[in-house]
């Protein structure tokens, strides 16, 4: 915990500003410790599609920082300033090598988020499908 | 990201008035198919959405009120919404829910329009 510690850096969060942005190098994982942070996608010119707000103390946002290709899949933007804890993906890389048991940890944690946001994300297409379903027969 | 919501129906003269606690998203669609059932059930004829302040919305959730917009459609019931943020009234423009559904700044703004509109 000490080491992982020791690579965490903790960061403010201004409201307006933008943490990720979709399509960029995903270098850095972020925890939230104060404050909220919307992600969100972008689908035509402007319009950006809202995929949730962060609002609890450890909520974790930049996740494709752990995984290849390493690439941002949503955009994030702060909401109400805050403070999170910034994690680079090449200090947390190196850390799992030599700490075979802290990676293994962190892995399993990876793997029960991306698992709840997999079932959300069917959830969400089960409603589109059926909205688009109702547009087709009203 | 889970989430639980409550749906408050409340009679105001003609306008039934849905008090929706917490973020909306797919996770919702119980609460509300559930409070759609006991308005529509009670022979309501105009509804008003009324979100909390700090409210959140995701495309889930969207979706779910679209849905919600064409039933109240076929059953010719007016529908109103109001708590929204600048954010989602933008937002709800953008996706074209401001044709079925009028956006009001205040809940006894939305119940005195809806209350007069025939």
């Amino acid at each position: 915990m000490q080491r992982l510690t020791a690579i965490t850096k903790e960061t403010k969060l201004h409201k307006g500003q933008r943490l990720l942005q979709e399509g960029q190098e995903a270098e850095d994982l972020y925890v939230l410790k104060e404050g909220s942070v919307e992600l969100f996608m972008k689908a035509e010119d402007d319009f950006e599609i809202p995929i949730a707000i962060l609002r609890r103390q450890g909520d974790h946002f930049g996740t494709s920082a752990l995984i290849a290709p390493h690439v941002y899949t949503l955009s994030a933007r702060c909401v109400e300033d805050g403070t999170s804890f910034l994690i680079k993906h090449a200090d947390l890389q190196k850390l799992i090598l030599e700490d075979h048991e802290l990676g293994c940890t962190i892995m399993r944690n990876l793997a029960q988020h991306l698992l709840a946001r997999l079932k959300e994300a069917r959830q969400e297409l089960k409603i589109h499908f059926k909205t688009l379903l109702k547009a087709m027969h009203s | 990201m889970e989430q639980e919501n409550e749906i408050r129906l409340e009679q105001i003269g003609v306008v039934t008035l849905f008090e929706i606690k917490g973020d909306v998203t797919a996770a919702s669609e119980p609460f509300l198919k559930e409070g759609y059932k006991n308005a529509t059930d009670r022979g309501t004829e105009k509804i008003l959405l009324k979100f909390e302040e700090k409210a959140y919305i995701n495309s889930g959730g969207i979706a779910l009120l679209i849905q919600l917009l064409a039933e109240t459609k076929k059953n010719n019931q007016q529908i109103g919404i109001t708590g929204l943020s600048d954010h989602f009234k933008k937002i709800f423009t953008m996706v074209g829910i401001t044709k079925f559904a009028r956006i009001y700044d205040t809940r006894d703004e939305a119940l005195e329009g809806m209350s007069e509109e025939s």
